[in-house]
């Protein structure tokens, strides 16, 4: 049996297809009109190499930006809002906050819905759920005939105090559609992101609605035309949370998928760090533009619900729409390849978060490009060699790194010499990926140096020795098929659906019976979604709480069991308690602990389903390479070495690592060898 | 250590002090009670070098806390010597006039010792609940009745917290378990603050911050020297009406640019008034600094060196520059006016460059219950920002303060309210070739049928909107009614009866260039999304 993932990007669609003897993979052009022609095109590609038909896949598994740019180029359904008379604007007033304190100039982005089609309607639930106002059928029928009049394609509906009670939401969302017929799409926030704060949930569902007629046909028309060619197997979505879902699900829910992507690149990273046994895992993923970070504890990808998309001001954060639905948790850096440095106003050496991208790219590139980039100083440095750079597809002109380096670093700053000027470089973005990570550690209540450091990307595998010793971190792991990784990782994730009740309430005042009640019912509720695509006795569950002390920001979260599941208040409090102290240092006394929400998964069991590797040591004979040490102020001598040569012998740095994609540098005082699953460990041998 | 290497370290240096506070803010962020440091980041925390000069801070913040803040370590170290403290011990004040302008913002500063001497001071700020006295309002005579006032002490010596401290704390604010938690959350944040400090030092084997003090002002000195040559030498004069609390206040300055620094003095304005929308000259000082800041060396960090080369002066006894005992709680009325005051003398040397005038002082809504059930509501309404020179002006947005507001369902939750409308006015926005930002309609009422207080003293720009520019119009004024028939006049406190409602009409920002010039697709556009009414459009923007 085959088994094919599929992501689709901006520019590139990866196609995988795994059978029982390993994995094969293809990269296509996205062919943007008709993302599934791309799609079909690797596939048929990859049979054809295999040998084999549609009829002989028995799962594909789907991840694609598609949403996202729809989001971000404003390409989705004429959509309406329906919202509480007196509240449309809240989409426009955001959080009437500027997110940036010394520019004046920002913009905030444009809501989604042009202000003549936000449209109140008279009604009211109360924040403790009580009806104030009830809507009135004559109203929602003036308003369905505007809706029909405009000719909308989608209707977003956000009641305020939802959350806590949808009937009008629900109530007017049966009335429209029944006028409006099956061709409107109809989306109910209590439905799409059942939270407290109108605004977030308002943009959750208004995103919802404008993305999901596209999307629902163009899934709908991939898995019909799948059909057609013989595919008669399961066909899953990747969800932005690291999990899996049916096509159901992620057509009535696509802004479940803006991040699927990233979280399958996480996703693999959590199955690596299974592989090798690493229970506590920091993924690094260095691109050309950017660097993400993701904690990873026990094989589970941190994750959140707070997450922006289509950022409106220079990426900046808070310059997006919020959208409130289960994403896996990255931190994202200005720092990539293709990063520029130079000196700021002051004087001061700066890297990023310009990019030079991959055209012109860096100056070494040869392409025009005349800025100093990561990659430019890497190559000063003697880190990357020009030869066989991509695996021989770009060829490079070394002579420029230097020149560049000199004319915009080190000039400028009066350094004595353009190597350091480039390690100065480099050791600036190790040192701005370190702090991002010790931050958001710090944040998570995480020791960040007792977690083992898994890279991928181009350039993960060469800053990673420097960063974990400024982390203080004596692991890394560079895993093999970095390159198609976000694909592989679709592969490698469980079918998982997570959703959240809003409760805000005081714990002792809860009514344990009610609430256990909601959530028994809402762990049916997402055991039956997962449960479409597997047996039920291979579903896991889980409860998550999430507690404060009332009017405290600071949110904890506690897992609970979802096995007979019942509601213990001074249990949570105790456990409350534990874990605030944990992370600020003390408890306060009398103030009462809030339970702010509950989320529930339902999640596959699986197995670690990996494949044998032997590794063995080649005796290539050894050659070596000098390269600048920031520290030494000299160069050193490194050995070179062949991914493919390493064995489970212990080489000891300083040595690169190369392969097609990426090059591993083994820094003095690490050692390295191959895992039996193929991975490049590196280990600190000194302290 | 070569010298090379010390730019490059100097410069991750600077950085990693930076996120040390940025670490700090986050914390005190998240241990905070009030909605309004929570949800809006009223606060602010930062790092200082032995000398108690700010090396750095964090950029979470708002600037009446983060300037002040710079100025409050040096003046709380003249009340207890450097030389007599010891590890562990922690100092405290809300006075007015040493820390953030009012009695509600407390500043705690922690030095940080290795081996035995003071390497550098934590400080950080945050807005307290309440504190005593009359609450949030601007009825006080005295900043005797505003609520309890701690001179410079310590919150802990040693390992030992001062509890009477917090013992007077809990005693006398409403709130007093939040408030004592609000306090111990400063004292935390330093004491993160501070390891993490210690681990950079302990990294970079420093034993003291002196070079990369050195490094960090003589940077910023330059870089601020080289912004402020952008607008041209000279003495610049403006001034500004408010209503005032019941009758009209000016403000007046006089600014002069000259190579590399600009003065202020603020003399002339209106002497001190009896209720509490007085300002310290402190705080004053904070925000004319960060109009003349965000518009002039926007990318240039916070630090003693770019802060030092603006100053602003002002003979003692005026509304921005009150003495002790005059009232301040709600001192950013006239605090939160300065920088539009300032960038119309900017508008002078630099014409074309500066935006229009913004709805200005956050309106504080402070509603309590009137009735048998107690209870405070505290957000703000927010009007418009002021068109700039290429773009519509903000609607509904804070400037120059950085809060937010609370969202209409979490004050719904925390108070017996109930939000009936929030909504932009049509028309509010100042007529221009960009329009100015949009103030909004708020109604609220009680959710349980009965009486609530309102303060009215944040309610600013009630008699003339913000000031366009270029032949921009002004934007809308404010307007506040109470469905009963009484409209709100002065600043003082009001009733809102059961069963009827509060309408809040905030103030829109004012226009830039001329309304004829506006493009007509986005007059075309306001029209139809009714941000401008037709009749606007025909009589105001293309007249015939």
């Amino acid at each position: 049996m085959i088994k094919f993932s599929i992501d689709i990007g901006g520019t590139f669609t990866d196609v995988v297809a795994e059978t029982e003897t390993g994995l094969t993979s293809v990269k296509v052009l996205t062919t943007p009109a008709s993302p599934d022609r791309g799609a079909l095109d690797g596939m048929g590609r990859l049979l054809a190499n295999l040998g084999k038909t549609y009829a002989d896949i028995s799962a594909v598994i789907h991840g694609t930006t598609l949403a996202t740019n729809a989001l971000i180029e404003r390409r989705g359904a004429k959509t309406a809002f329906v919202t509480t008379a007196g509240f449309r604007d809240v989409l426009d007033m955001r959080y009437e906050k500027r997110f940036e304190q010394y520019d004046l100039n920002i913009e905030m982005p444009k809501s989604l819905v042009a202000r003549p089609l936000r449209l109140g309607i008279k009604e009211r639930i109360l924040a403790d759920g009580s009806v104030y106002q009830a809507p009135q059928d004559d109203e929602i029928d003036a308003l369905a005939a505007t809706l029909l009049r405009e000719k909308v394609e989608a209707v977003a509906i956000g009641f305020l105090h939802s959350y806590r009670n949808p009937a009008h939401e629900a109530y007017v969302a049966d009335r429209l559609q029944k006028t409006l017929g099956d061709t409107v799409t109809i989306c109910q926030s209590a439905d799409v992101a059942c939270e407290i704060r109108e605004y977030e949930r308002f943009s959750t569902v208004c995103a919802n609605a404008y993305v999901r007629p596209l999307m629902s046909k163009y899934l709908g028309a991939l898995k019909a035309e799948l059909n057609r060619l013989g595919f008669d197997g399961s066909f899953l979505m990747m969800l932005s949370g690291g999990g899996l879902t049916t096509l159901d699900q992620a057509m009535r829910f696509p802004i479940r998928l803006v991040e699927s992507g990233p979280a399958g690149g996480v996703a693999l990273a959590a199955h690596v760090a299974r592989e090798v046994g690493s229970n506590k895992t920091l993924s690094l993923d260095i691109g050309g533009t950017t660097a993400k970070i993701c904690f990873i504890c026990d094989g589970n990808p941190h994750t959140t619900r707070r997450f922006e998309v289509a950022r409106a001001w220079r990426d900046v954060k808070g310059s997006g729409l919020p959208v409130r639905v289960p994403t896996v948790e990255l931190v994202e850096i200005g720092a990539g390849g293709g990063s520029i440095a130079g000196v700021d106003t002051l004087g001061r050496l700066k890297v990023g978060p310009r990019s030079a991208g991959s055209d012109p790219g860096p100056a070494a590139y040869g392409r025009g490009g005349g800025d100093a980039t990561i990659t430019d100083a890497h190559l000063t440095v003697g880190n990357i060699a020009a030869e066989g750079f991509a695996g021989g597809m770009i060829s490079l002109t070394p002579e420029n790194a230097p020149k560049v380096i000199a004319q915009h670093v080190q000039g400028p700053m009066g350094i004595a010499d353009v190597d350091t000027a480039a390690a100065g470089i480099i050791e600036l973005a190790d040192e701005t990926m370190a702090n991002a990570a010790r931050v958001h550690g710090i944040e998570l209540g995480h020791d960040i140096a007792s977690f083992d450091l898994l890279v991928s990307g181009g350039g993960g595998a060469l800053h990673a020795a420097r960063i974990a010793e400024k982390l203080g971190i004596r692991r890394i792991i560079v895993p093999q098929n970095a390159g198609v990784g976000s694909a592989v990782g679709f592969l490698r994730s469980p079918v998982a659906f997570e959703s959240a009740l809003s409760v805000m309430a005081v714990l002792a005042e809860v009514d344990a019976p009610e609430l256990t009640q909601r959530v028994v019912d809402q762990l049916a509720h997402v055991r039956a979604i997962v449960g479409e695509a597997v047996p039920a006795d291979h579903i896991d569950a889980t409860v998550k709480f999430e507690l404060r002390y009332q009017g405290q920001g600071l949110e904890v979260a506690l897992d609970y069991p979802a096995d007979s599941f019942v509601i213990d208040a001074a249990k949570l409090e105790a456990e409350f308690f534990r874990r605030y102290e944990n992370l600020v240092g003390f408890t306060l006394k009398n103030i009462p602990v809030e339970l702010v929400s509950v989320s529930v998964t339902a999640r596959e069991k699986r197995g670690l389903d990996t494949q044998d590797f032997t590794p063995q040591n080649a005796n290539d004979p050894v050659a070596t390479r000098q390269v600048f040490d920031l520290a030494a102020q000299k160069r050193l001598t490194y050995q070179t070495l062949k991914r493919s040569s390493l064995g489970p012998t212990l080489t000891q740095g300083p040595a690169v690592v190369t392969e097609d994609q990426t090059t591993t540098l083994v820094r003095p005082g690490w050692s390295v060898h191959t895992s039996d699953q193929g991975h490049l460990i590196l280990d600190r041998s000194e302290a | 250590m070569s010298h090379t290497l010390d730019i490059v370290a100097q410069n991750v240096l600077w950085n990693r002090l930076v996120s040390v506070c940025e670490e700090q803010a986050n914390a005190l962020m998240r241990a905070a009670f009030g909605a309004i440091v929570r949800e809006a980041g009223d606060l602010s925390a930062g790092v200082f070098d032995a000398n108690g000069d700010m090396l750095a801070q964090a950029v979470t913040g708002t600037p009446g806390h983060v300037n002040t803040m710079a100025a409050s370590v040096r003046a709380m170290l003249a009340f207890v010597p450097a030389d007599s403290l010891k590890p562990g011990d922690v100092l405290v004040t809300n006075d007015p006039w040493l820390g953030a302008g009012h009695v509600f913002d407390f500043v705690v500063v922690t030095p940080a010792f290795l081996d035995g001497d003071i390497v550098g001071y934590l400080a950080s700020t945050s807005h307290i609940v309440d504190i005593g006295g009359r609450g949030w309002s601007a009825e006080a005579a005295s900043v005797h009745e505003e609520g309890v006032t701690f001179p410079v002490m310590h919150l802990r010596r040693g390992k030992a917290l001062n509890e009477d401290l917090l013992a007077i704390v809990t005693a006398n604010s409403r709130v007093p378990h939040e408030a004592r938690g609000d306090i111990l959350s400063l004292l935390s944040c330093n004491d993160t603050g501070v390891a993490r400090l210690l681990d950079l030092m302990g990294e970079y084997g420093l034993a003291d911050l002196v070079s990369v003090a050195e490094f960090i002002f003589e940077r910023s000195a330059i870089g601020t020297k080289k912004a402020l040559a952008r607008a041209a030498q000279g003495v610049y004069e403006n001034t500004m009406m408010l209503d005032g609390y019941d009758a009209p206040i000016e403000l007046r300055a006089r600014m002069t640019i000259s190579d590399g620094a600009i003065a202020v003095d603020l003399s002339g304005s209106s002497p001190a008034v009896g209720r509490g929308i007085n300002c310290p000259l402190n705080y004053s000082a904070a925000y004319a600094s960060f109009g003349i800041r965000a518009l002039l060396t926007p990318d240039i960090p916070n630090n003693q060196a770019s802060l030092d080369a603006i100053t602003i002066t002002a003979e003692p006894g005026l509304v921005v520059s009150a003495e002790r005992p005059s009232p301040v709680s709600a001192r950013h009325v006239i605090g939160q006016a300065l920088p539009d005051l300032m960038l119309g003398c900017l508008e002078q040397a630099l014409p074309g460059e500066v935006l229009a005038e913004s709805a200005g002082a956050l309106w504080t809504l402070s509603l309590s219950g009137a009735g048998k059930t107690p209870f405070t509501s505290l957000n703000v309404a927010l009007g418009g920002m002021g068109a700039r020179p290429e773009t519509d002006g903000l609607s509904t947005t804070a400037f120059p303060s950085g809060v937010g507001s609370v969202p209409v369902e979490a004050a719904e939750v925390a108070a017996p309210v109930i939000y009936h409308a929030k909504e932009f006015i049509c028309d509010s926005g100042g007529a221009g070739q960009y329009r100015g930002g949009l103030g909004q309609r708020i109604e609220i009422g009680s959710r349980i049928n009965e009486d609530m207080f309102m303060s009215a003293a944040a309610f600013e720009r009630l008699t003339s909107g913000p000031e366009g520019r270029q032949n921009g119009k002004r934007g809308a004024n404010g307007k506040v009614s109470i469905t009963d028939g009484t409209e709100v006049t002065d600043k003082g406190m009001y009733r809102i009866p059961a069963g009827e409602r509060v309408i809040l009409q905030t103030p829109g920002g004012g226009g830039y260039g001329a309304p004829a010039a506006r493009d007509q697709t986005a007059l075309d556009r306001d029209v139809a999304d009714g941000l401008v009414s037709q009749n606007s459009a025909r009589e105001i923007y293309k007249p015939k």
